[in-house]
């Protein structure tokens, strides 16, 4: 173990001490946890911009109403992404009780998006274009600057003040997860003494018509793992962790939720969106991952997979989870997120991220929808309709298999042997 | 007689209605409280969308380095700015 004063060490342990959540199941942790729990999913009708020409008409959208509203009288300027990503990081910080003008320049922000302000981007461009058409007023130009991928990390370091490493990872569906392996990766060596690390996407009509365009969204809500899956649903939000050196967590007297154990990223280098139909690069990624977190296999209590619900996504994870966990894949409880708050894309990962630490805090893995008769090819132990206890599991999964072969595996453990906080 | 307040008023509206100002009215803005930073709180692309918002209104040209903080300190300021470069292209009409 690393003494309180040591510097930074490849073994130093980093943990976990704050959430936040931000999707189509409310504005904080709180929330979301009620919602994964009930296995009823937020996916349904939306009503975020018309859709009437797709061939779908569902996506789990964030309630606006609910959230913080937009300062008064001032421009324009966040994007839905960047609300979603400040609201989600205060309440990280808020648990996690850290100060953080006593961590300087110390603490970095490092953050997934795969679509940053696309939706006011889109809207812009279509009030302006009637503008000069000579109907209505042409549109403020202030919140094109939320339109890069970077602006919600970006959003979060300005409204907290943070000063150190503010990074951004777009690597399509697994931004957030790798957002989250990156600030480990910087706590361990050195380079920031705390990390807000997370991702954050809102709905827009790019990725709605393109995935549609694909033939990849499901006109029901998704149903990852199921023989009738006809493929994902959007959604929106976002998550964070924050990520702090154990020996300095506990020197400041904070409790530790988790340990961010193991972390990997990967790539299959094969196509632009199907994943390698063997599954090879995400095998690789969760034993690197396991090897990171010095875990064998057999010690991985359950998996919150990335579940998307395409076909070839489903497929290509279970033989991935096969190559790496051998016929134990068959008896280890799989869930996915997505079935609830459907696919937040570039904050997907982190979402997922918080989902799984939750799960382990309870000790127990929250539910998919019941429903549907699982995909016989597809021989894993689907969690379905209500919470499966699992009080002693200490060691979880999560996965994340992006566009491109884009592949992230992170590895949470309990933290010692306090009882379950949820 | 002097054609200020109503372009102090004029301004108010361009300032609430180009910057898009939701839940504010021009009435709400003071003469003299500072535009950015302070007061309004506006910032650098604000400052870009007014000056294309006024070149538009007044049918005037605002070069760069005008824009500075005297010019832009205030609607006062903004006002006497805009007026003096009125008179300078002879170009009342455009405040009637």
């Amino acid at each position: 173990m690393p003494r309180a004063d040591s510097g930074p060490s490849p073994s130093r342990t980093v943990v976990v001490t704050g959430l936040g959540a931000v999707s189509a199941l409310g504005w904080n942790v709180a929330s979301f946890w009620e919602g994964l729990r009930s296995g009823r999913t937020a996916i349904g009708p939306f009503d975020r911009f018309d859709h009437s020409g797709h061939r779908t008409h569902v996506a789990a959208q964030v309630d606006l109403a609910a959230g913080p509203g937009r300062p008064r009288g001032k421009p324009p300027r966040l994007s839905l992404a960047d609300r979603f990503a400040v609201a989600a990081a205060r309440e990280a910080v808020a648990r996690a009780g850290l100060d953080l003008g006593a961590c300087g320049g110390r603490t970095g922000v490092y953050f997934g998006s795969s679509t940053g302000g696309m939706i006011e981007s889109e809207a812009y461009f279509a009030a302006f274009l009637e503008a000069a058409a000579g109907r209505g007023r042409r549109p403020a130009v202030g919140v094109l600057a939320s339109q890069q991928y970077n602006s919600p990390g970006d959003a979060v370091a300005r409204d907290l003040g943070i000063g150190g490493p503010v990074q951004t990872i777009s690597a399509a569906c697994a931004s957030g997860a790798m957002a989250i392996g990156d600030a480990v990766r910087a706590i361990r060596r050195g380079e920031a003494d705390a990390a807000i690390a997370g991702g954050s996407d809102s709905l827009c009509r790019l990725t709605y018509a393109g995935f549609n365009a694909l033939r990849a969204v499901d006109e029901r809500p998704c149903r990852p793992f199921r023989e009738a899956r006809a493929g994902l649903s959007l959604g929106e939000g976002a998550a964070t962790v924050l990520l702090e050196p154990l020996d300095r967590a506990l020197a400041r007297g904070a409790r530790p939720l988790v340990v961010a154990a193991g972390e990997a990223a990967t790539c299959d280098a094969y196509h632009m969106t199907s994943p390698h139909p063997e599954g090879i690069g995400a095998a690789e990624a969760i034993r690197e991952a396991l090897a990171d977190a010095r875990l064998d296999p057999a010690e991985i209590d359950f998996v919150n997979a990335h579940g998307t619900g395409t076909p070839l996504n489903d497929l290509a994870e279970c033989k991935a989870l096969y190559a790496v966990f051998g016929d134990r894949a068959g008896d280890l409880p799989v869930t996915s997120t997505k079935s609830l708050v459907g696919h937040l894309l570039g904050s997907a990962g982190a979402l997922e991220a918080v989902g799984t630490i939750l799960c382990l805090l309870a000790g127990e893995v929250h539910p998919m929808p019941d429903g549907g008769a699982p995909d016989p090819a597809i021989r894993l132990r689907l969690v379905l309709g209500r919470p499966l206890s699992l009080p002693r599991a200490r060691q979880a999964l999560s996965t994340s298999l992006g566009f491109g072969g884009a592949n992230a595996a992170l590895v949470f453990t309990r933290y010692r042997d306090e009882g379950h906080v949820l | 007689m002097s054609k200020t307040p109503a372009l102090r008023s004029r301004i108010k509206h361009l300032l609430v209605d180009a910057l898009h100002l939701e839940g504010l009215s021009p009435s709400d803005i003071a003469d003299d409280a500072p535009l950015f930073g302070e007061g309004l709180g506006l910032d650098s692309v604000d400052a870009l969308e007014l000056v294309v918002a006024l070149e538009k209104e007044f049918k005037v040209p605002i070069q760069s380095h005008e824009v500075g903080k005297e010019a832009f300190a205030s609607v006062s300021a903004l006002a006497a700015f805009i007026e003096g470069r009125l008179d300078a292209v002879g170009n009342a009409d455009a405040t009637s």
